[in-house]
């Protein structure tokens, strides 16, 4: 059966449309052996949406119509059944397709195992210090993802891809890790799911990370190591991929960002959205609105897609990713796809990538390992592009700066992605007018950072 | 059991009473000298009542879940469940209190936070602690930062070197880290001594349920949240009781934390779970209740490790935080009563427990909370079918790493390393 192409006038307002695509970003750019992997993962991902157990106390507090739309293999879109909250969020209008992800199954999982929901959190002496002489300042609210078990956002979407994974039949699971923070967390579900896990990573990276190497073989995982090329993540990345190509049958492949091939980067922010849903709850409670202005710190882009996407239909709050300029814009040791980057293909996407002329990646730098990737995900090239969403970057010693303002301010000591968007403030709350609602995303914590902070700070 | 009730407690006095009011003490720890708590928790008192800021409480219930992240989760552990299991698949089935979720990293905060709201409250700009692990540290040099109060972190050399990633983040996080020769337990002393010389403008943040009253009673109402939420969390999810509760006791701050909402439920039973070390004939462990003698230490009078001439016996255990030669008077007297029992693992038991928690549930527990887990080896197979068993995870084992890898040579537990 041939695929039916989703009408074109309905393109822009479906992220994505059926062939993966924001706009013109996005799409399948990968070997035929992967197509069909990628189609039945997608399929998988779609059934877990309408799969729930619709409770019979909920009906009659359902006051809309919800009805679930999903794309079918071939990227038809089909009415499926009625469905009362929170299990499915409602589509805006007939094309606008969007599902939230919230099984039962996950939703307890993410409740009691991660530790969900994390707080969003009044940083009061931060807002102090950004304060003007006058008093008058905006008002800066962390969302705290660093309470996450595992300290960061990337388990959110760990466990839910694990799960997919058990739904497909695949009990074998492979993931690439630079620093070794998807890794962790990759085998951290894969422990919990009784998954096998094999982890891909560069011999230099395992070298420079080796406490990060033995968390994940206390957690059962196997490690491989990658000798080729340079030895680190892109070449470990290369690995994994042909390891899928070769296993497809009984692998699954947790891919930790929202780039990648369709249906990863789409299915990677459904897994994260729950932070921006939260957090307009949380906003609603605590003053009774929304967020003015969303910041987030930008490598592959998931954790900014996971507070953005939530809030992208309302016009009214302003979106901020915060890139790694490294040395610095110019220095050409940076890892700021969105600003110095241009379109290509990378990892199976159209997107931003750092290359040269002749379309070789540029090795990209940042002293925070996460931000430290010369591409970016689609939907930020698309939010990027369509003037959504507004994309700055921050150097390695300002983001050490705020890694030691928010420890010395807050206690909380951040993951030095997230030091990025902390820095970014010094440059944006200026500007703000009083009272103006500032939500931070604060993805991770910085335990892991420490040792490197102290190599370039003085305690 | 015995019930003495000695009018309103100090925190009472000071309109902290509300929710924490202990209506009920056992036997009493060592009379106080001078009446610092009293005094200032007087005038914390005088002023709360005087300001139109929000009530202490409701300031510390925002702290807890707004910065801490309370209330943490119940989690039900199923492949530790399945793990115990007989032959016949029967088991009792376990859940995890998850205080390694707080922001810190183990249970030690939420004292540390109302404490530290408490000193401010009384006024005091400097506040001083000892730490063992290195957690109570932490949650006390995050919590300074927060509300910009100066600390000062005294830590044995010795767990120094044992818990170095600790101490580093006291640091990140602002604080000052003296070093005290030898390790908790005199890391506590020299506290207590720099506090005694400067009490008027210094504030000494207790980290678990020893010295003399007050401490013990704050500290465990503080962390008595951890049982509360318990109760309310078992009946949601089985409309029930906990069965059995089991923790780590180091001092016994997390075992009481979890244990005092349930002291009065005569069904269910409390187990607590203490450093066996090498063994607790080996001379080399911190088995407090099951070897030692009544006496006076830091302050109160409770069970210690100590020789026949009164001298303090070193203790030893692979769990930092429990490695302490005393123990609460609280806990010293549900033993003497016999509502709790408390028995001892030994360092390789906690390290396989460890072992098991990571590969079973992806969770690396505390060494101090691996305690406890080793203990369902010995406890499950003597409990009918679907017992509901409630483990207190008290922390976080990532500061662990290092010291499991240590011994990974000498142990068969992770063949693949």
């Amino acid at each position: 059966m041939a695929p039916t192409a989703v009408e074109p006038a309905a393109a822009p307002l479906l992220r994505p449309d059926s062939f993966g695509r924001f706009g013109k970003f996005g799409g399948k750019y990968v070997p035929e052996t992967l197509m069909y992997a990628l189609t039945e993962l997608e399929t998988a991902f779609h059934s877990l949406a309408t799969d729930h157990e619709f409770q019979e106390s909920d009906k009659s507090q359902n006051k809309c119509n919800t009805l679930a739309w999903w794309l079918d293999g071939f990227g038809q879109a089909r009415l499926g059944q009625e469905l009362g909250p929170p299990y499915v969020h409602l589509c805006k209008g007939e094309r606008f397709i969007e599902l939230a992800f919230l099984g039962t199954e996950l939703e307890g999982i993410l409740r009691d195992y991660v530790g969900r929901e994390t707080p969003l959190y009044f940083a009061e002496r931060l807002t102090e210090h950004y304060k003007h002489p006058d008093g008058k300042g905006p008002h800066i609210y962390l969302k705290r993802e660093d309470l996450n078990h595992t300290g960061a956002h990337k388990i959110n979407n760990a466990v839910a891809q694990a799960l997919l994974a058990k739904r497909l039949g695949k009990n074998r699971i492979i993931a690439e890790t630079g620093a070794g923070q998807h890794g962790v967390a990759t085998a951290t579900v894969c422990a919990r799911f009784g998954l096998q896990c094999i982890i891909y990573m560069g011999a230099q990276d395992m070298e420079r990370q080796s406490l990060n190497v033995f968390r994940m073989k206390l957690l059962g995982a196997e490690v491989r190591a990658v000798h080729s090329g340079t030895a680190t993540l892109k070449d470990a990345t290369s690995e994994a991929i042909r390891d899928w190509v070769t296993n497809v049958e009984s692998t699954h492949y947790i891919l930790g960002s929202v780039a990648g091939p369709h249906p990863y980067p789409m299915m990677v922010r459904e897994f994260h959205a729950v932070i921006g849903k939260e957090t307009r709850k949380q906003a609603l409670e605590k003053w009774g609105g929304k967020p003015d202005v969303l910041v987030a710190c930008v490598g592959g882009g998931s954790n900014a897609m996971g507070l953005f996407h939530e809030f992208v239909d309302d016009k009214d709050v302003r979106m901020i990713g915060v890139e790694a300029a490294g040395f610095g814009l110019d220095s050409g040791k940076h890892a700021a796809t969105l600003t110095k980057g241009e379109v290509g293909v990378l990892h199976g996407a159209m997107s931003y990538l750092l290359q040269d002329d002749d379309g070789q990646i540029i090795e990209p730098h940042s002293i925070s390992a996460g931000l430290d990737y010369p591409g970016v995900g689609p939907e930020h090239s698309f939010l990027k592009d369509i003037g959504r969403a507004e994309y700055y970057s921050i150097t390695d010693a300002e983001a050490l700066e705020a890694f030691k303002r928010l420890s010395r301010l807050e206690g909380i000591i951040p993951a030095l992605e997230t030091s990025h968007a902390l820095a970014y403030l010094e440059k944006l709350c200026p500007t703000l007018p009083d009272g103006t609602k500032v939500v931070l995303n604060c993805s991770g914590r910085g335990d892991k950072d420490v040792q490197t902070a102290i190599k370039h700070l003085e305690l | 059991m015995e019930t003495l009730h000695i009018g309103p407690s100090p925190m009472e006095r000071a309109g902290l009473g509300a929710g924490w009011g202990c209506e009920k003490r056992g036997v009493s720890s060592g009379g106080w000298a001078r009446g610092w708590a009293a005094a200032g928790a007087e005038r914390a008192g005088r002023r709360a009542r005087r300001s139109p800021a929000p009530s202490p409480g409701a300031e510390l219930a925002i702290a807890l879940r707004d910065y801490v992240g309370r209330e943490t989760p119940l989690y039900f552990a199923q492949r530790l469940t399945n793990y115990f299991k007989n032959g016949d698949g029967e088991g009792p089935q376990i859940y995890l209190k998850r205080e390694d979720l707080n922001h810190g990293g183990s249970h030690k905060i939420n004292n540390a936070m109302a404490q530290a709201m408490l000193a401010k409250r009384m006024g005091r700009q400097s506040i001083l602690a000892a730490t063992g692990a290195g957690q109570h540290g932490v949650a006390t040099a995050a919590v300074c930062a927060k509300l910009s109060l100066d600390c000062t972190i005294f830590m044995g050399d010795v767990d120094i070197e044992r818990q170095s990633s600790n101490v580093i983040l006291m640091k990140q996080l602002g604080a000052q880290v003296k070093s005290v020769e030898g390790t908790f337990k005199d890391a506590t002393s020299e506290a207590i001594r720099n506090w005694v010389n400067n009490l008027e403008n210094s504030y000494y943040l207790v980290g678990t349920a020893v010295g003399p009253h007050p401490c013990p009673s704050m500290v465990r109402e503080f962390q008595s949240v951890i049982g509360k939420e318990t109760r309310k969390q078992a009946m949601e999810k089985w409309g029930g009781k906990p069965d059995v509760i089991l923790a780590c006791v180091g001092s016994g701050s997390n075992a009481l934390g979890i244990f005092h909402e349930f002291v009065r439920d005569e069904d269910v039973r409390l187990i607590g779970v203490e450093a066996g070390g090498n063994g607790i004939e080996s001379g080399k462990h911190s088995a407090t209740l099951a070897k030692g003698e009544v006496g006076v230490y830091h302050g109160s009078m409770s069970y210690l490790l100590q020789d026949e001439e009164g001298q303090i016996i070193g203790p030893h255990s692979i769990g930092v935080g429990l490695e302490y030669p005393g123990v609460s008077p609280e806990l010293s007297f549900l033993k003497d009563v016999g509502r709790a029992e408390f028995y001892t693992v030994t360092d390789e038991e906690a390290l396989d427990a460890y072992a098991m928690l990571c590969r079973l549930e992806g969770i690396f527990p505390a060494l101090e909370a691996a305690h406890a887990l080793a203990y369902l080896r010995k406890l499950c197979p003597t409990l009918p079918n679907a017992t509901k068993v409630v483990v207190n995870c008290s922390g976080r084992g990532d500061k662990d790493v290092a010291t499991v890898v240590k011994y990974q040579q000498d142990r068969a537990h992770f063949p693949n390393i």
